[in-house]
């Protein structure tokens, strides 16, 4: 399913909190969490790899206390990791100098916060401005490019106000825009929605996945909550206290967890939320056929069209036809019937 | 700033009539001031004088004792009241590291002693005389000290040997310490009002003597074998039993200000005041409420004869 | 519980009789010459070396020192120009006035500009009408002295804080090494290093300054340390991904985030500040505080009640300024124009001190307040004393010969009377119940280096006195703070009253109180209370009002009477927050040692003050540590106490 370049990978990256956390990683050892509990450490992240592919939504999903903050901390390097490596288009971050650092961080990441961050004595527009304002650019270019981003964001008619006279929404709004601004190609979102009204928190996942089809970043989105990873997910890493239980699309995930952790979290999903045509489809093409679908197509969207049509519709991937798709496969999903 | 133009013309119109002088250098000569209206008013005439002689002056706020570290470095140039009461052993200490100087005695004499206001006199017939103390003890008594009378020292830096005296003359006494000489004062007011017995220490020249009317009690007359020889004085076998010294009021500085300010250093040296014109002078200030400044000005334009000649 | 209940009492019952009945040989009295340690010699010694010999390089010490006088003495003298002296030719009594300083109504006129800048009008006017006081009541000239000193110590106090309150946050090392020198900076009675600053920085105003600034800089640091501190680890996060150089971050993120916290800092350094306007003015700082010395000298009691509330009128204007600022809403106005247009305030205020300026020249009452329009309250004071002094003297005698007789004085022998070693071994046992063996042995170390000073028996009457007094200041203070926590308008009162005792300086009451109750432990105690009570009122009124509403809401429906809520919900959730106050009423008494010395005790303040007559370094220094030490072991003790009592609260809710 991977056959995106790798933009971002870390391999065995640990973090190890405690007095001398370096000596329980030396010589190439690799402690249990037990080992470490008894040497009076924590194991923050343990032995964690991973990859992600350029333009995907890569979603790490843990309980609050899984590590799943100090690792999107690892990644941007804000949090010096205890080992392990990090490639950022093949450049190993962790090498790199505080300078270096700075540079990329300037251009090439961008970051939103679970509570906003926003900077309490500045402007919409400069809070937006501000990380341009970082790099030395001038005022009415700064201002140029901000109100660019505001009005992607659709909060241009604030731009004069402070982030305290603004909904939680809408100060994550500004916080988006302002993490945009610099065009990161790298986007890094911790739990971005968690403190939002689950109203508000929905309309802000479709407008994340709108602003997402028109940059297509590279992005990693933390969450505790496995609804908004099903939902926004190319892959998802299930995170359980500081290592990666299992890394699949959400489609694996629900249809082969790895272990009862995993499982206990899918089981209430509904499978045709994640379930795709791709994955049903039957060999061969019937001669009737009421139409052709996609296989990335998931059921929940296109089961209504399905049961109702008279006929079973052929599944096509990257323009050849794969196989098809009867009203009974779907509704056997539907039903929630195990194979 | 178009305003400053007239401003700085008149300014320079002005001025015109006080240029300096020739001195020898304009840096400014600094005096120190204390805490007393006496020494503030000899310092700022000694100022006032060496302003008209052409001298840039300056007056630097500074302990009476903690000046000397100062006017050892130069940093402070001219101290005007030492007294050898309370000042002679750090001003000698002082002048014997070679870095301060003596200008000499002001003309003034300390004095300072028991003291009492005049009322007390009719409740205890034999004052002054010291040999009446004891009888009167119990007038003078407080619940805290009875039997013994109470008597209001000065604060315990000041020294003064009176728990020396005490013993020495088998007085029935106790001394409390004031703190400052302010709370001493204060006492003193306070008792005045109404005419309630206090017996305390007093110094002169100051404005309590002028203010209030009173009487030093006569101990037996100092000598300075009185202090140092148990055999000398009214008990054999005891040192202090004789009533406190009295002594001069020097003036002394840095040791460079002479090669620096010859002229000033002259003046310095010629200035002289008595206890007459200070007690006067303090009893305007701090009964009458006028001005140092008023009393100084008052005191050049009364002295002008006397204080061009020290500055010729 | 009962073991250790058990073994308190025995220790109370044991040294009780030690020191009623037992005569105690001299050796356990009070520390023997054996175990002293000659510690003033060695400071003496250290800090002439410090200002003869010392050197970095080819420059010393003291050529060092005085090179940053002289940096400082430059924006000094430049705030004296605008506010007192304005620009003369000549010096002393020849100069005469190029350009006069800034007229009374222009720096009216700035202040009015300055508080409807940081809120509204109101505040202007209230600041505007403080500054008429000072004009009306003949204080300006002396004002505007203590204020150029002021206006030049806190923003040298605050950066100097902020720097030394950043390297602290960012460096763990400098936090290790700063906190002790903080708590120094904070309990070492201020007497103590004048001689030292007096040595090295020259003497003068700028020495004074160097003074205020040692003494009012270390809430700043705290302050400073706290504030990063509490920045939301997002934002940091936040700056750290937006690119920003280690400066960037602190100029541009943390400090304005921080500012609102930082702002209580600044209000500290002010207040502060205007605290050391007395002892600063007796090395040569002038202004108010000169005043205030000076009329009490000369027993003008009214004179130093006017310069003392003339202070507290600054006080009141800079801390109502500075607060506003702290909470001031930055405004989305965007001015545009000319310059004079986006800064009307600015222009305006420029434009009057100008015209005050020039027409000065022809109209004097636009220059100076004019002296007929003074108003004096002097003679009311003075008869007001005299009048209570002749007709009430013998009520108030026999009130403190009751006090002395049956409070005072027996406390003092009971400490004179105890063993050291068991003090000692009290003070480690009392250290290790409450904190553990750290803290018993840093209470032994402390209290054994007050022994090994040689100076054990005014420790003992700094302890005692210290103990009355804050008894004292408790047992009034806490129901004063009850009663103002229980009603807004009770609360206003006190609340003012409160905060003019905390500005008021200590003098302007020392005299009276002396003249009503003479020389001696009882004016002191008298000084001290008055001084150390305002913690204990404001503590107890801030811990009962900040109960969580739900608490009284549940007390409520338990159905709890007044009393009951006051005893069983409110009090018992206030105890952390009173025992703080009580924590900070020891440290006021303690810092109140030295002026209580100037009425007669003859604690380890005496010493001090003794050695600053005697400039005495090393003796000053050695008795303000031992003081210092005794804040530290009381600060600690009552700390772990309330730290203890704040653990037992959260566990239990």
């Amino acid at each position: 399913m991977n056959e995106r370049p790798v933009k971002l990978a870390c391999r065995h990256v640990w973090k190890i909190y405690g007095p001398h956390p370096e000596r329980l990683l030396a010589g190439g050892k690799s402690p249990t969490s037990d080992q470490i509990r008894a040497a009076d450490h924590v194991g923050a992240v343990r032995d964690v790899s991973l990859e992600v592919g350029e333009g995907e939504i890569f979603v790490i999903m843990g309980l609050s206390g899984s590590g799943k903050s100090t690792l999107v901390r690892c990644l941007s390097r804000l949090i010096e990791p205890t080992g392990g490596e990090l490639l950022y288009d093949g450049e190993d971050l962790l090498k790199a100098s505080p300078a270096r650092m700075i540079e990329i961080r300037r251009h090439r990441m961008g970051m939103v916060f679970q509570h906003f961050a926003l900077l309490p004595h500045l402007t919409v527009l400069e809070n937006v401005a501000f990380p341009l304002e970082v790099q030395g650019m001038d005022r009415e270019k700064r201002e140029a490019r901000a109100r660019e981003v505001t009005q992607l964001v659709g909060l241009q008619a604030r731009e004069g106000m402070y982030p305290r006279q603004l909904s939680g929404g809408q100060q994550q709004r500004v916080g988006i825009a302002r993490s945009l601004a610099v065009e990161p190609d790298l986007w890094f979102l911790d739990e971005p929605f968690s403190a939002l009204d689950p109203l508000i928190r929905r309309e802000m996942q479709e407008e994340f996945l709108r602003i997402q089809r028109q940059l297509k970043k590279t992005i990693v989105f933390i969450t505790h909550d496995f609804d908004e990873a099903i939902r926004l997910a190319d892959r998802i890493a299930i995170m359980k206290d500081g290592a990666v239980v299992q890394v699949a699309t959400p489609e694996e995930l629900v249809l082969n967890p790895a272990d009862d952790y995993v499982t206990a979290f899918t089981a209430h999903v509904p499978r045709a939320k994640v379930v795709t045509l791709g994955r049903v489809a039957a060999p061969g093409v019937p001669d009737v056929v009421a139409g052709m679908l996609p296989a990335t197509a998931r059921i929940e969207a296109v089961a209504e069209q399905i049961v109702t049509a008279n006929a079973p519709f052929a599944v096509e991937r990257d323009g050849a036809v794969i196989g098809h798709v009867t009203p009974a496969a779907v509704i056997a999903i539907l039903i929630g019937k195990r194979e | 700033m178009k305003t400053g133009y007239p401003m700085a013309l008149a300014a320079l119109i002005f001025s015109a009539g006080t240029a300096l002088a020739e001195v020898e250098s304009t840096d400014p000569i600094k005096l120190t001031l204390h805490d007393w209206t006496g020494q503030l008013i000899t310092t700022n005439i000694m100022a006032a004088i060496l302003e008209e002689a052409g001298y840039n002056v300056e007056l630097v706020q500074a302990d009476y004792l903690a000046q000397f570290p100062g006017i050892e470095s130069g940093d402070l140039h001219v101290a005007m009241e030492l007294w050898a009461t309370t000042a002679a052993d750090v001003m000698n200490a002082s002048i014997a590291t070679g870095n301060t100087v003596s200008f000499g005695e002001t003309g003034m004499q300390a004095k300072e002693e028991w003291w009492y206001p005049i009322y007390m006199k009719e409740l205890c017939p034999g004052l002054p005389d010291w040999k009446a103390l004891n009888d009167c003890a119990e007038l003078f008594a407080t619940p805290e000290t009875a039997p013994k009378g109470r008597y209001l020292g000065g604060p315990v830096t000041w020294g003064g040997f009176d728990e020396e005296r005490i013993a020495a003359l088998g007085l029935n006494y106790e001394v409390i310490h004031a703190g400052t000489d302010a709370a001493m004062f204060a006492e003193l007011e306070s008792a005045y009002q109404r005419k309630d017995p206090i017996l305390l220490w007093i110094y002169a020249p100051h404005w309590a003597p002028i203010k209030y009317e009173g009487e030093w009690i006569e101990f037996p007359a100092y000598t300075p074998e009185c202090y140092t020889d148990p055999a000398a004085g009214e008990n054999p076998a005891a040192a202090y039993d004789c009533g406190k010294p009295t002594g001069g009021i020097f003036k002394a500085g840095w040791a460079g200000l002479e090669g620096k300010w010859p002229g000033a250093a002259k003046a310095i040296k010629a200035f002289q005041l008595t206890n007459e014109e200070m007690g006067a002078m303090v009893g305007k200030v701090d009964v009458d409420g006028m001005s140092i400044d008023e009393v100084v000005d008052e005191w050049m334009t009364a002295n002008e004869a006397k204080w061009t000649t020290w500055i010729e | 519980m009962t073991l250790w209940r058990g073994i308190w009492a025995a220790l109370a019952l044991l040294s009780l009789g030690l020191a009623i009945f037992a005569t105690v040989p001299a050796g356990w009295l009070w520390p023997p010459e054996a175990v002293q340690v000659p510690f003033a010699a060695w400071l003496t010694a250290g800090m002439k070396w410090l200002t003869e010999s010392a050197a970095i390089g080819p420059v010393s010490v003291k050529d060092l020192t005085r090179g940053f006088a002289t940096l400082i003495e430059a924006p000094y003298d430049l705030a004296r120009v605008l506010l007192v002296d304005g620009i003369t030719e000549g010096k002393g009594r020849r100069a005469t006035t190029i350009i006069p300083p800034l007229s009374w109504v222009a720096v009216t006129v700035a202040a009015v500009a300055l508080g409807h800048f940081a809120r509204d009008i109101k505040l202007g006017l209230l600041a505007g009408a403080l500054m008429i006081y000072l004009a009306v009541f003949g204080q300006w000239d002396s004002a505007m002295i203590t204020l150029a000193s002021i206006v030049i110590a806190v923003p040298l106090g605050v950066a100097g804080g902020m720097a030394m309150g950043i390297a602290a946050w960012r460096w763990k090392a400098v936090e290790r090494a700063l906190s002790p020198i903080l708590d120094l900076m904070q309990t070492i009675p201020t007497f103590a290093f004048l001689v030292p600053i007096l040595v090295l920085f020259g003497f003068g105003p700028v020495a004074a300054l160097l003074a205020t600034i040692i003494y009012a800089m270390p809430p700043m640091v705290r302050v400073t340390v706290v504030a990063l501190r509490a920045v939301p680890s997002e934002i940091v996060d936040f700056a750290n991904m937006a690119g920003c150089t280690p400066w960037q971050r602190m100029r541009k993120v943390m400090l304005p985030v921080a500012l609102p916290d930082l702002m209580v800092g600044v209000n500290q350094v002010i207040m502060l500040s205007l605290n050391m306007v007395i002892i600063a003015s007796m090395i040569g700082a002038g202004g108010l505080g000169a005043d205030v010395l000076e009329s009490l000298r000369r027993l003008n009691i009214g004179g130093g009640i006017e310069a003392g509330l003339a202070i507290t009128a600054l006080a009141v204007v800079l801390d109502r300024l500075g607060q506003a600022m702290s909470e001031r809403v930055a405004r989305a106005e965007v001015r545009t124009g000319n310059w004079w247009k986006r800064h009307p305030r600015t222009t305006l205020v420029l434009i009057v001190a100008l015209v005050t300026g020039a027409l000065g020249f022809l109209v004097p009452a636009l220059q100076d307040w004019p002296k007929a329009w003074e108003i004096t309250t002097k003679p009311f004071w003075s008869n007001l004393i005299e009048h209570i002094n002749i007709n009430y003297f013998d009520q108030l005698e026999a009130m403190r010969v009751w006090f002395l007789e049956n409070l005072l004085l027996p406390v003092k022998r009971f400490f004179l009377a105890l063993p050291w070693p068991l003090m000692l071994a009290l003070l480690a046992l009392a250290g290790w119940r409450l904190g553990g063996w750290r803290l018993a042995a840093l209470t032994l170390v402390l209290s054994g280096f007050v022994a090994a000073t040689g100076l054990w028996e005014q420790a003992m009457i700094t302890v005692y006195l210290c103990g009355v007094s804050v008894v004292i200041a408790m047992v009034l203070g806490v129901p004063l703070g009850i009663w103002a926590a229980s009603s807004d308008g009770a609360g206003k009162v006190i609340g003012t009253v409160v905060d003019t005792l905390q500005t008021l300086p200590s003098f302007v009451y020392l005299i009276p109180v002396v003249m009503l109750f003479r020389v001696g432990d009882f004016s002191a105690l008298i000084a001290v209370v008055l001084f150390a009570i305002v913690p204990a009122v404001k503590y107890t009124a801030h811990g009962l009002r900040s109960v969580p509403a739900e608490l009284i809401e549940a007390g409520v429906v338990s159905g709890c009477t007044r009393w009951q809520m006051l005893w069983k919900v409110r009090l018992p959730m206030a105890v952390p927050m009173i025992l703080l106050g009580l924590n900070q009423t020891i440290l006021l008494a303690l810092s109140m040692l030295v002026i209580t010395a100037l009425v007669g005790t003859r604690d380890l303040g005496q010493e001090v003050y003794a050695a600053l007559a005697t400039a005495d370094v090393g003796r000053g220094l050695v008795a303000g540590l031992a003081v210092a030490a005794i804040a530290i072991i009381a600060d600690r003790l009552i700390g772990a106490a309330a730290a203890g009592a704040r653990a037992r609260l959260e566990g239990a809710t």
